[in-house]
């Protein structure tokens, strides 16, 4: 039958969605709107893929500037094309 | 005895170190070194006699302890403490506090030269008033000690000796070592400043109200005294006497503290764990009681001067064993309560007098109490972005700097607000207060994740675990039904 809404097998996931701390974030920026149940698992995919994109992003700067660590002056110039790109 | 063996731990250390001279006493203390963990008992007139010695006769003295077994010739270690007689974990205590003079001395003998003063009178105030002290506070705070604690507890410690026995009990062994408050406090300071340890006991009296403060007062009250006994500028004879062996301490206390801790738990064997990280309970440990006892009276002793005389040189001194012990101790005393903090820094000054002047509690509760508020909404929050930091630090594969990651916090914040922003407009286009997962999909979409080719599940199979994918993508189940439904 239908499964229930709640995850079952396992119960240890890995790599757990914070629910509940998206949920207040969203609660707190906005707190006239509602957010559904299975949009919180959404934004956390969004998330990820923002991470993902930046992480990349940040990783080309250090290797441009022949680096072995990354520095916060090759995240802060990722995060500058990055977050234009996910504007919306 | 407990305090034989602390007193040996040190006594050896230091005799280790000078390998020249390697006499045949010496090297059965050293054997006895070992033994230490467990409190063998050892002429206790002889450790303490090492503790209190430290510089001049812990050698000498030592040695013919260690053959006769017999309490080291009478000088600043008042024999008459009754070595044995005192509790054992004013033997222990005594012995915690014994070996980490002892290092010190041998490593700065002109730090040692201290006549011991004592005063009998002195004593039993402190006493009774760390007895007081110590049964109001909550001894479980003891097993806070922070290193801080134990700094100023070597002073104390060896004081209090007599009384090692716990908070709860320490009460009775403040008691018990006021008695003798001179010839154990004695003992114990023998280990670092034997006048220290007598002076801690006269200060104790009157500081035990200023130890009960908040641990943070006991910590600067540490460093006050520190910086107080260094510069003896306080009026009050015990004090400075105590301040000397505080400076004196809080130099050495570094390494006593460390050490201490090790004899501590050596010693604790019987007192208890007072060793400086927190432990818990220690209130029985009668060691605590003591060793809280002669802290608290250092710390008491400092304290006082900063009321009293202008303290000098204190922020010297505060800042070095505020670091060292704030650390230490703001970790532990924080989260306990501050009652235990309290006690457990009252313990560490071992002032046990309850009534402790409220401005040094009072400069410390205030300051929690406001951190309390900001710290709980930053920290949900923190936690929840560092999550994500993390999952960064992963996907780039490569080191990555503490900076770096701060950064990708912040970039985390702005974007969750043009997140936010960004489903509110969709959700206002589609006419709904609620959020949908089509909203979501639609931002996806203009962020360019989403495309003809790439779509929604395909994204969603990608990266989410199998639990969440279940609840995403609708799947047809026996029965003719559909989950999620649609």
């Amino acid at each position: 039958m239908a499964l229930s809404t709640t995850v079952s097998q396992s119960k240890r996931i890995k790599r757990k969605a914070p629910r509940g701390f998206l949920k207040r974030i969203f609660k707190r920026q906005k707190p006239h709107l509602r957010l559904e149940s299975s949009c919180d698992l959404l934004v956390h995919l969004n998330c990820l893929l923002f991470i993902r994109r930046l992480a990349e992003e940040s990783r080309a700067n250090a290797c441009k500037n022949k680096c072995g660590i990354i520095k916060d002056q090759h995240v802060l110039a990722a995060a500058k094309v990055i977050l234009k790109k996910s504007r919306g | 005895m407990v305090v034989p063996e602390s007193a040996l731990k040190p006594v050896p250390a230091p005799q280790v170190v000078q390998s020249p001279s390697g006499e045949s006493s010496r090297g059965s203390l050293e054997l006895q070194l070992p033994e230490l963990k467990p409190p063998t008992t050892l002429a206790p007139g002889l450790l303490l006699a090492l503790g209190k010695r430290k510089q001049r006769l812990r050698l000498s003295e030592f040695q013919q302890g260690v053959d006769q077994e017999l309490p080291l010739s009478p000088g600043p270690l008042t024999e008459p403490h009754g070595n044995a007689g005192a509790s054992s974990l004013t033997s222990s205590l005594n012995l915690a506090l014994a070996t980490p003079p002892v290092p010190q001395s041998v490593q700065r003998p002109g730090l040692a030269r201290r006549p011991p003063t004592r005063r009998a009178v002195d004593v039993g105030a402190f006493l009774q008033d760390l007895q007081d002290t110590s049964v109001a506070l909550a001894l479980p705070g003891d097993s806070l000690r922070t290193p801080v604690a134990t700094l100023p507890t070597d002073t104390v410690l060896e004081d209090t000796q007599p009384f090692s026995q716990p908070l709860i009990g320490r009460s009775p062994n403040v008691r018990h070592s006021l008695p003798c408050p001179s010839s154990s406090a004695e003992r114990t300071v023998g280990r670092r400043t034997q006048s220290s340890g007598p002076r801690l006991q006269n200060n104790s009296p009157g500081r035990p109200d200023q130890l009960l403060v908040g641990k943070a007062e006991e910590v600067d009250a540490l460093a006050v005294g520190f910086p107080n006994t260094s510069n003896s500028s306080s009026g009050e004879d015990g004090l400075q006497p105590l301040q000397d062996g505080v400076g004196e301490e809080a130099e050495d206390v570094m390494e006593e503290s460390l050490s201490m801790s090790d004899e501590e738990e050596a010693a604790g064997a019987q007192g208890s764990a007072r060793a400086e990280e927190p432990k818990t309970h220690k209130e029985g440990t009668e060691a605590e009681g003591s060793w809280g006892a002669t802290e608290a009276k250092e710390l008491e002793g400092p304290s006082r001067d900063k009321d009293t005389a202008g303290r000098t040189g204190s922020p010297e001194l505060t800042s070095i064993t505020l670091e060292f012990q704030q650390a230490r101790q703001l970790e532990f005393l924080e989260p306990a309560q501050p009652t235990s903090t309290a006690v457990g820094l009252f313990r560490q000054q071992s002032i046990p007098a309850p009534s402790l002047p409220p401005e040094p509690l009072s400069a410390r509760r205030p300051p929690r109490a406001r951190t309390a508020g900001p710290r709980l909404r930053q920290d949900p929050y923190k936690t929840g972005l560092s999550h994500y930091a993390k999952l960064f630090s992963f996907y780039t594969k490569m080191p990555m700097e503490k900076a770096a990651l701060e950064m990708v916090e912040k970039c985390l914040d702005k974007y969750f607000q043009h997140l936010c922003d960004d489903l509110e407009v969709f959700a206002a286009h589609a006419g709904r207060k609620t959020v949908r997962p089509e909203d979501l999909e639609l931002l996806l979409r203009r962020q360019g994740l989403v495309t003809d080719q790439v779509s929604l599940h395909v994204l969603v199979e990608r990266h989410l675990p199998l639990q969440y994918r279940q609840l995403l993508i609708p799947c047809a189940f026996s029965g003719n039904t559909v989950f999620p439904a649609q």
